[in-house]
């Protein structure tokens, strides 16, 4: 048939286009969005500042749903409690240094984005890198609090307790690591015009990071106050 | 153009390959579309597998070769089991209403280009494809490894319908288009996005119980303590402490996780019968409050399937309460059902049909569901076929005819052409006769198994017993066998030996339907939509038949429709502007 040929280009080529895209343009720029949706025949338009209450939207929903994947844990910790076999655990000492380090980082992290807002972009890395650093060295300092419990001869399937100690740190290392890779992600990113502007990404990334903070202050009273 | 909105020029060549340009597209139609065929996939599995367990039990001596095959026939019957419930629970019943037709319309009834991570929706999909995989391989392995790789599968699943739900919940909350303010929404729209939310809820407690498996099967944890092997429990009380933990936590999600099978089913179903029956939603407004409260309540009555296992006897009260509470919500959809209906110029159309019969299964399957929520009465018939009955007639195919519903409904806006109407409605009688003769036995089944007990003549009833299971046997057989007509009608269809449909074959007011189908590859609808009315503007009797057209869609302002919305006060103005008022108000 003639034409079909053709339109089968079209198909592919329209294809194509449609993964570039989605691979290069980072954010998509919002469809028919109320307040951003007349002035988006010109190219490339800078994100309308209404665009990124969606990931302000997207982060707190996954903290809601994180939430209740720790409460379902916490709830399986405190039945569990009551069995007989439950045998108390000592926390390991580093953890309460590794608490001080996380607590630190939110705080240089609000300095850090202090000073993006003040426009001072030098000072925004700086803090931003410190808060980086303070991120990785708590997770280093998980490890070791693991390394003490090996050392101690207490393993993830001594008992119950040190099975939960394990699993709670475990969980809540593995979703600060992904805070870590966002973290150095808003550090190395070359925000586009067309994307979401940089204080968004920190400003989202930062209401996940102080939610760890919370996080790991709620397990360490639960692991302690609860052994 | 959609495509040339952000830089895609500058890597011209990227990709040049026509399989990776499959895989890696995002686009919400196709994305939505593929759920929904994922899902078809699955329920001929999922059919095929009861039918093999129900030709087990009614003729064991017919050796299934199938089974000796794979191991001993006990083991793959269990097996059986788990992947006809699994299929259906989680890749139809999950992944069909929400995932599918609401990644597939959802952005297009609000007003949105696409969902608002379109690449976190295609990740979504892969995900589920891959966790399907898994449900389906641990059929064909031992036991031991089959059950580590389905639980790998539903982690998987969660972690996918986590991403689904929250993407879904960002789109309503964000991305709708000028003037579509809440009580504008589509019904459908609704009752996606409170299922949205409550999927994000449950499925993360899901998701941290495979965890805790995984880590019992492989870090020799003992988080359900002893629970995986009762030869090893020195005495029963220790069973009790644990049991229930596990019980807990996998009820909280499977409570509520029929409310996410059905809230999606309730919006494809009110929004169809008011568009066949011209007439708007009756109490639009206590219509969303029973979808939010099916949601609230559907959250907290997870300990209902604890009265057989021991709780406290006020704890099961309270549970007792409110499972029966639901009853409020899902009386306030039937009388807005009956309402809608009452003076509509109902059509019989097959999705029409699908959509009464919907209605009616929702129905006699709920009455069995009020029998149930009494925490005195259940536990007598917990175990019987009387609960089985009960679920797969509101749950399973219900929840299917609101699905079959919205296929024909929407299936001009997907593929360009409509399904046979002739054959839908052969179709749908089958299927309608077939149910009804496959489940309603099956509560009996489950009173003679109750009444056995201090019954009279145990051979009679053992003999009503065999027959009602070679019935059901032989209504099952007869049901599948129905669905040929679906599958005939299905392939003409997408072969093109139909005509191509109308752009807006039921004159719809939503936003889908306000450009040509099947959609091209910019969005469904024009960036500059601007909502001006409510979803459900039918009905020009009201105007004194000024009105040719009974039907105003949304987009279009009200100087261009020539006449007063008939649900519109003329207070406003003719040719009021879209509402000033901010979407995100509520």
């Amino acid at each position: 048939m003639p034409g079909t040929r053709e339109t089968q280009d079209y198909r592919e080529i329209q294809e194509i286009e449609i993964i570039l895209d989605d691979v290069d343009s980072g954010p998509p720029v919002p469809p028919g969005g109320r307040d951003g949706g007349e002035d988006q025949n010109r190219r490339p338009q800078p994100e309308p500042p209404a665009a990124g209450r969606r990931y302000h939207t997207a982060i707190l929903l996954a903290i809601v749903s994180i939430t209740i994947f720790f409460m379902a844990l916490t709830t399986a910790f405190l039945v569990r409690k009551t069995g007989q076999d439950w045998v108390p655990a000592e926390l390991p000492p580093v953890i309460w240094l590794n608490t001080i380090v996380l607590l630190a980082s939110s705080a240089t992290m609000e300095l850090s984005r202090h000073r993006l807002s003040a426009g001072d972009v030098r000072g925004f890395r700086n803090f931003w890198q410190l808060t980086t650093a303070l991120g990785v060295l708590f997770l280093v300092g998980q490890l070791l609090a693991w390394g003490q419990l090996v050392a101690q001869g207490v393993f993830v399937a001594s008992n119950p307790a040190s099975s939960f100690f394990y699993i709670f740190t475990a969980a809540h290392g593995i979703h600060l690591l992904g805070g870590v890779c966002a973290l150095m992600y808003v550090l190395v990113h070359a925000f586009k015009r067309t994307e979401a502007p940089r204080a968004l990404a920190a400003e989202v990334t930062s209401y996940y990071w102080h939610f760890m903070d919370g996080l790991w202050v709620f397990l360490v009273a639960l692991l302690y106050l609860g052994k | 153009m959609v495509t040339h909105d952000s830089g895609a020029q500058d890597f011209p060549d990227r990709r040049n390959n026509r399989f990776a340009a499959a895989i890696f597209r995002t686009d919400h139609k196709t994305i939505g579309l593929r759920y929904l065929w994922l899902a078809l996939f699955s329920v001929f599995v999922g059919v095929t597998a009861s039918l093999i367990m129900r030709l087990e039990v009614v003729w064991p001596v017919a050796h299934l070769s199938l089974f000796s095959h794979f191991g001993p026939v006990p083991d793959r019957y269990a097996v059986l089991t788990l992947l006809h419930g699994s299929l259906m629970v989680f890749m139809v019943l999950t992944t069909a209403p929400q995932a599918g037709f609401a990644t597939y319309l959802l952005p297009s009834q609000i007003g949105a280009r696409d969902v608002a991570f379109p690449k976190l929706s295609a990740l979504a999909f892969w995900a589920t494809a891959f966790s399907f995989l898994g449900m389906v391989a641990a059929f064909f392995l031992t036991p031991a490894a089959g059950i580590t790789v389905w639980m790998a599968s539903v982690a998987v699943f969660c972690a996918a319908a986590l991403l689904v739900a929250v993407n879904l919940g960002v789109t309503v909350i964000d991305l709708r288009a000028k003037g579509m303010t809440l009580p504008r929404l589509p019904i459908t729209v609704w009752a996606w996005c409170v299922n949205a939310i409550l999927g994000m809820l449950i499925f993360s407690s899901l998701l941290a119980v495979c965890v805790c498996l995984l880590a019992d099967r492989f870090l020799g944890t003992q988080i359900f303590g002893s629970w995986a092997f009762p030869a090893q429990l020195s005495t029963y009380s220790q069973a009790d402490t644990f049991i229930p933990e596990w019980q807990r936590l996998f009820w909280f999600f499977t409570q509520a996780q029929v409310y996410v099978a059905m809230i999606p089913c309730f919006g494809l179903v009110t929004h169809v019968l008011a568009t066949l029956a011209r007439r708007p939603v009756w109490m639009y407004r206590p219509v969303v409050l029973a979808i939010c409260g099916f949601g609230v309540l559907g959250f907290c009555i997870w300990g209902e399937h604890l009265f057989v296992n021991g709780l406290n006897p006020s704890a099961s009260l309270t549970f007792s309460r409110l499972a029966a509470a639901l009853g409020f919500p899902a009386i306030i959809f039937v009388v807005s059902w009956f309402g809608t209906l009452w003076g509509g110029q109902a059509r019989a159309t097959t999705s029409m049909l699908f959509t009464l019969g919907f209605i009616s299964l929702f129905l006699s399957g709920g009455l069995s569901g009020l029998i149930l929520a009494r925490h005195d009465l259940q536990s007598t018939s917990a175990r019987g076929d009387f609960v089985a009955g009960h679920f797969h007639l509101v749950m399973g195919v219900a929840a299917a005819f609101a699905m079959l519903a919205g296929l024909f409904f929407w299936f001009p806006k997907m593929f360009g052409r409509p399904l046979d109407e002739r054959l839908g409605k052969l179709h749908f009688w089958l299927t309608f006769a077939g149910v009804y003769c496959v489940f309603m036995p099956m509560h009996w089944m489950g009173l003679i198994t109750y009444t056995s007990v201090t019954s009279q003549d145990p051979a009679m009833t053992l003999a009503t017993e065999s027959f009602l299971g070679t019935f059901v046997t032989v209504a099952i057989l007869f049901t599948t066998a129905a669905q040929t007509f679906f599958v005939a009608n299905f392939v003409r269809s997408l072969r093109r030996s139909a005509q191509p449909a109308e752009p807006n074959p039921w004159r719809a007011t939503t936003l889908e339907w306000a450009c040509q189908s099947p959609v091209a590859q910019e969005g469904l609808v024009s960036r500059e939509t601007v909502v001006y009315r409510g979803a459900y503007e039918f009905g020009a009797e009201d105007c004194g038949g000024v009105a040719a057209a009974d039907f105003f869609p949304q987009h279009v302002p009200l100087d261009v429709a020539g006449i007063t919305a008939p649900h519109e006060s003329r207070v406003n103005g003719e040719s009021a502007p879209p509402s000033s008022q901010p979407a995100g108000a509520g």
